[in-house]
């Protein structure tokens, strides 16, 4: 077939269109009066209402972790220090996210905004992939001298497994949470599929966008 | 202008612009509920956009890029989105009859290999086929008109390629 015959096809359905095609000026009124939040914008208060919980959280942080430096106890200081770190990156990630749905505009060329979006998105798996970083610190924060001196040395053992472990699993995440690993059953139990599927998806529209570009 | 000339100006620009929305829509959307949704998310974002034109570009081309940018990104809030069509019950672009005339098979062909197309692929020959100029379709993507050129120039052929096997079968 010629390209001359797929413009006539093109035409002919558009021809068709024309005549079928109605707007109903009560609805579209309707809705012109309405205060509707589309699905884009809709991103916003979420992530509003997480960093402000995250930042009422690093505050607690903050004053334990001052209140461990005057008491002297080390471990928790360290824990409180580590977590207060890895959870200000996440809100550092999320606030970024904020810039970048504010400079979405949604007349913007194609893939100007095609790839906000989908950095957007695809940056979900850094902040899991940061917050997966805390769970060491939480096996670590309850020791203090009293256990050092006259812990049960079989305690100690299952302790320092526990840490140990907790260490090298949040690495081994932090290393293999990418979208190369998406058919892996441990991932599958972490990331919920229909959120997984947009990350996904978005990941993929990067690859095009890339395509384009590089070209 | 005030907000009844807005609004009228808005309805008159939708009336002109109305089949660009739905092949856009169609195109992005085979399930009949989810293209209505997609319709109105596309108009609430027009109306939304509405004071800010800017009329340095060509009002069609400012309507391209918001229905493609909406189309192209309402696929990944599929499942969580808000249902804007039956949580409002409104529809402002309609078939006038119930059922919407049955395409010959050489549209269905045509339909069904947009359809298989990657979005960006698909935004663009989409607008080849509405006979957008290189330049118009650079714009309206984001990309250099040599790349518009080649890329058409690919999926041509392999539109070609489709209808040729589908003769020979």
């Amino acid at each position: 077939m010629e390209e001359l015959d797929i413009m006539e096809i093109w035409k002919g359905y558009e021809s068709k269109l024309n005549e079928t095609l109605q707007i109903n000026r009560q609805n579209t009124l309707e809705l012109t009066k309405m205060k509707i939040k589309s699905h884009l914008v809709s991103l916003k208060p979420t992530k509003i209402f997480t960093i402000l919980a995250g930042i009422i959280w690093v505050v607690f942080l903050d004053i334990i972790a001052v209140v461990a430096f005057y008491a002297g106890n080390i471990s928790l200081l360290i824990s409180a220090v580590g977590l207060t770190i890895i959870n200000k990156l996440a809100i550092g990630v999320y606030l970024y996210h904020l810039f970048l749905i504010s400079k979405v505009g949604i007349n913007s060329n194609v893939m100007e905004v095609q790839d906000k979006l989908a950095r957007l998105k695809v940056s979900t798996l850094n902040i899991t992939k940061i917050l997966f970083l805390q769970f060491p610190l939480w096996t670590i924060f309850y020791w203090g001298w009293g256990m050092i001196q006259y812990g049960n040395p079989i305690l100690w053992v299952i302790q320092l497994a526990i840490t140990f472990a907790s260490i090298y699993l949040s690495y081994w995440l932090y290393i293999n949470i990418k979208t190369e690993n998406q058919d892996k059953k441990w991932f599958k139990l972490i990331f919920v599929e229909k959120e997984w599927q947009a990350v996904l998806k978005s990941q993929t529209l990067l690859e095009q966008i890339e395509d384009y570009k590089n070209y | 202008m005030d907000s009844e000339n807005q609004t009228d100006h808005f309805l008159e620009s939708l009336e002109k612009h109305k089949g660009i929305i739905y092949k856009i829509a169609n195109a992005y959307c085979k399930n009949d509920e989810d293209r209505k949704d997609l319709i109105q998310e596309i108009i609430t974002q027009l109306w939304k956009s509405h004071s800010r034109y800017n009329n340095e570009y060509k009002f069609s081309t400012w309507v391209y890029r918001i229905a493609l940018n909406v189309s192209i990104s309402f696929y990944s809030q599929y499942k969580k989105r808000a249902n804007i069509h039956h949580r409002l019950n409104l529809e402002s672009i309609q078939l006038v009859h119930e059922e919407s005339p049955r395409p010959d098979e050489n549209l269905q062909q045509l339909q069904r290999f947009i359809s298989e197309l990657k979005e960006l692929d698909k935004a663009l020959i989409l607008l080849y086929l509405d006979q957008k100029s290189h330049n118009e379709i650079a714009e309206i993507l984001g990309i250099s008109t040599s790349n518009v050129a080649t890329k058409i120039a690919r999926i041509k052929m392999k539109l070609k390629d489709r209808f040729s096997k589908i003769k020979k079968d």
